[in-house]
């Protein structure tokens, strides 16, 4: 019952994270921005309008925007979003986000256009330099908690309190958030040159019922990582047990905490430029630093 | 016919020898080509320092020496003639056709004379056939990007050789907004072809407007009043201010940092609504007329822009030192260096050469308007950060110009009423992106022949050298901090 109501709201919530981190970077730019509906409305247009493949592209093409979508509403169930209910190893939510990233780059390469090419060959090359970083903090996160399981991770925080590792792996974990989900500095959501997108340049070949897939895959994956940081930095209000109040209560902590992170995540893209290419193993490393030294801590503390 | 420049013929035996001694000392400032009767006759335009050197070579047939191999920025003039009189050049390496894309028939050349606009028949099926640079080796791809662009820009067509992410070399071709507009203008009476002057890009219309109505006083000996003169100065600068403006703007948007863009977005918006006050257009169109001004401005409107420009200083200079963030600084350091050796070739003028330490500005070395004192700010390195400096302090330097001219000028004339004479006169104006060159001949009270060369004709080249080892996303930034018309170049 949890479980379903975890991917439900993932679902239908992650939208609206989408157009409020818009919403806030454009108030940081002195305008009004979207209206905060936007991702909906987006959504909706996009379903009705038509699906062009290009006649170089092959099955790839077509399957690789409900696989993404598939893969993130099964990811869903690992993470406690509304409550605790329902297991989820952190390696295998790690390469399902693999799995998911696969098959977009592979969508990348499959139309034959350059700038699909040119995407995928960097989002493979950042992904090659952050994985072993993701690991190092799950790792982390693992030994620090005592377990691998997302939900237990989320009960243990909540029967301990906070710790001061906890804060530390946070950090990677908001890093990881930001490389995860194509942010400043890492790539640019709202630009509208081809030659500098990693992400955008991958799904530039999608449209129509597969681009909205692929952007709901994409806000979803967003929704799951914030998730994820919530649920070791600030699990309260959680849902521990299937009563309506706790649900209901669930539901709407989950958007308070949701609004919160994105609302920093403006901020966070608002406040500096996107880096050089070559210089974003500097960022990863950052994250590599604090769980490396979390788990120092931790073992000689 | 009358000339209101000197010119000096130049020999066909002598011809290879000065031209190999010019190199040395001139750069080329324009190259164009002009009927007569039957015969044709090129002009070169050399500048050395302050002097101007204009020479004219009348061709017997309809072949002439080329001079790319002395100075490269005479490639893409000669290609020019080549494809608008159909003169073919001995020595001139790159015969591919430079405005006339494929679809053109063989044998068109719309600069002649014999041509009056009639219909033609367009070749079918010749897309993708114009031969590119071919690169080829282990690990190169090629990047093509363009003519249609996703964002509101120009059509240009870009072909990136790259291998990984580095840029191994780059082949720019614009001309795709060909207009026809020197070939408008003839015949037509010069006071209707000030529109047309402003029409040849979009935000350089006052520059334009301006070097077209200054040939014309040229040619008809026309005093423009002292009053004329600065308020023609002070839309000039609005002009640059505006236009830099939103190279800064551009630049840091570029970078991803929208934040401290939205400033300059704000500030360039609020000079638009003051060019509106003062000329009721945001552009500044509309004003200019042979001889001085189609309309005054009046004192009061100065004054309010003299204090709104007041305010103005202080809120750029905020602007300015909000985006110094040094994930800012570090895209900009170091990015698309353009090499000094580059600008006398291949005649790089405005910000571009300025930002690679060459003083050279035509309001200094070939005086017009209300020009006291140009301070001229050079960069260092010729790099996206230079660039990105030079246009900040040319801000700063245009208002106190602006300031300046407000608090002294004098009450007069707007325009001094002079009938207009035949002959040919060349004026050079420094527009916001550099020297600006028009060349206008008049026959019977008509324009006979108009030559316009923005600066963005010869600045295009620099950008195929500027990415040089530079990373593929890095090439928006740069192509950005040099903003090069499309429309200026290809009339």
């Amino acid at each position: 019952m949890i479980a379903l109501l975890n991917i439900l709201v993932a679902v239908l919530i992650s939208p609206l994270f989408m157009t409020f981190i818009k919403k806030v970077k454009a108030w940081a730019q002195r305008r009004q921005g979207p209206p905060l509906l936007q991702g909906y409305y987006t959504f909706m247009k996009l379903l009705k309008k038509e699906t062009v493949l290009s006649t170089n592209s092959s099955w790839i093409m077509r399957w690789a925007a409900p696989i993404n979508l598939a893969v993130m509403i099964i990811a869903a169930l690992f993470i406690p979003i509304v409550g605790i209910g329902g297991s989820g190893n952190i390696l295998l939510f790690l390469y399902l986000l693999a799995l998911a990233k696969f098959f977009m780059a592979l969508a990348g390469l499959d139309a034959g256009s350059t700038f699909g090419g040119m995407g995928s060959s960097r989002e493979m090359t950042i992904s090659a330099v952050i994985e072993p970083v993701t690991v190092i903090v799950f790792a982390a996160l693992a030994y620090v908690l005592g377990t691998m399981d997302i939900h237990r991770m989320a009960l243990a925080v909540l029967a301990n309190g906070p710790q001061a590792a906890l804060v530390l792996i946070s950090m990677s974990l908001f890093i990881i958030l930001i490389v995860e989900t194509a942010r400043v500095p890492v790539d640019n959501p709202e630009t509208h040159l081809e030659l500098t997108m990693v992400h955008e340049a991958m799904i530039l070949e999608q449209s129509g019922k597969n681009l909205a897939f692929m952007e709901l895959a994409h806000a979803i994956k967003q929704t799951l990582l914030m998730g994820l940081l919530m649920s070791v930095l600030f699990p309260y209000g959680l849902a521990t047990e299937t009563t309506l109040v706790a649900l209901v209560f669930g539901i709407g902590a989950f958007i308070v905490k949701g609004l919160c992170i994105s609302f920093f995540v403006g901020l966070f893209e608002s406040s500096m430029a996107k880096s050089r290419l070559f210089l974003l193993p500097n960022l990863f490393m950052l994250a590599y630093f604090f769980s490396f030294l979390t788990i120092l801590f931790e073992v000689f503390a | 016919m009358k000339s209101n420049d000197n010119y000096t013929q130049m020999d066909e035996n002598k011809f290879e020898k000065s031209i190999s001694e010019l190199e040395k000392s001139h750069d080329l400032v324009c190259l164009f080509c002009a009927q007569q009767g039957k015969r044709f006759v090129l002009y070169y335009i050399f500048e050395k320092g302050k002097q101007l050197l204009m020479m004219t070579k009348h061709l017997t047939g309809t072949t002439a020496t080329s001079i790319a191999a002395q100075f490269p920025s005479a490639c893409w003039y000669e290609r020019e003639i080549r494809d608008g009189f159909g003169i073919e050049f001995d020595g001139l390496q790159d015969r591919r056709p430079l405005l006339l894309h494929e679809p053109y028939p063989d044998g068109f050349h719309p600069l002649l004379k014999s041509f009056k606009n009639q219909k033609i028949h367009t070749k079918k099926d010749v897309i993708d056939s114009y031969p590119f640079m071919p690169i080829t080796g282990e690990g190169i791809y090629h990047i093509p990007v363009g003519p249609v662009h996703a964002g509101i820009i120009e059509p240009g067509h870009f072909r990136f050789s790259v291998i990984g992410e580095t840029i191994f070399n780059l082949e720019i071709r614009v001309f795709y907004k060909h207009r026809g507009i020197e070939k408008l203008a003839e015949g037509k009476q010069p006071r209707e072809c000030i529109a047309i002057a402003e029409a040849i890009s979009g935000d350089e219309s006052v520059a334009n407007a301006v070097a077209f109505c200054m040939a014309m006083e040229k040619i008809s000996e026309i005093t423009v009043s002292a009053r004329a003169m600065g308020l023609r100065t002070i839309l000039l600068e609005l002009e640059r201010i505006y236009s830099h403006l939103g190279d800064l703007a551009g630049m840091i948007i570029d970078v991803a940092y929208p934040v401290g863009a939205s400033a300059f977005f704000i500030l360039r918006e609020d000079i638009f609504q003051l060019n509106e006050l003062l000329t009721d257009s945001r552009f500044m169109r509309g004003m200019m007329d042979i001889g001085g001004l189609k309309r005054d401005i009046e004192q009061d409107k100065l004054r309010q822009a003299g204090e709104f420009l007041t305010t103005f200083v202080q809120r750029f200079k905020k602007a300015v030192e909000a985006v110094q963030v040094p994930s800012v600084i570090d895209r900009l350091d170091n990015t698309g260096i353009v090499k000094r050796e580059l600008v006398r070739p291949l005649h790089l003028t405005g910000p571009i050469a300025r930002a690679a330490g060459v003083a050279i500005d035509t309001r200094r070395d070939h005086p017009y308007g209300d020009y006291s004192k140009v301070p001229i700010r050079l960069g260092e390195k010729g790099d996206v950060l230079s660039r990105f400096e030079v246009k900040t302090a040319e801000i700063s330097d245009a208002v106190a110009i602006i300031r300046q001219v407000i608090a002294s000028l004098p009450l007069a004339e707007r325009r001094a009423v002079l009938p207009i004479k035949d002959g040919d006169a060349c004026s050079l104006v420094e527009a916001a992106r550099g020297q600006t060159m028009h060349w206008v001949s008049i026959k019977k009270g008509v324009i006979d022949r108009y030559k316009v060369r923005t600066a963005s004709f010869c600045n295009w080249r620099a950008i195929e050298h500027a990415v040089l080892g530079n990373i593929v996303p890095d090439f928006p930034l740069i192509n950005k901090s040099m903003n090069l018309s499309y429309a200026g170049t290809d009339l």
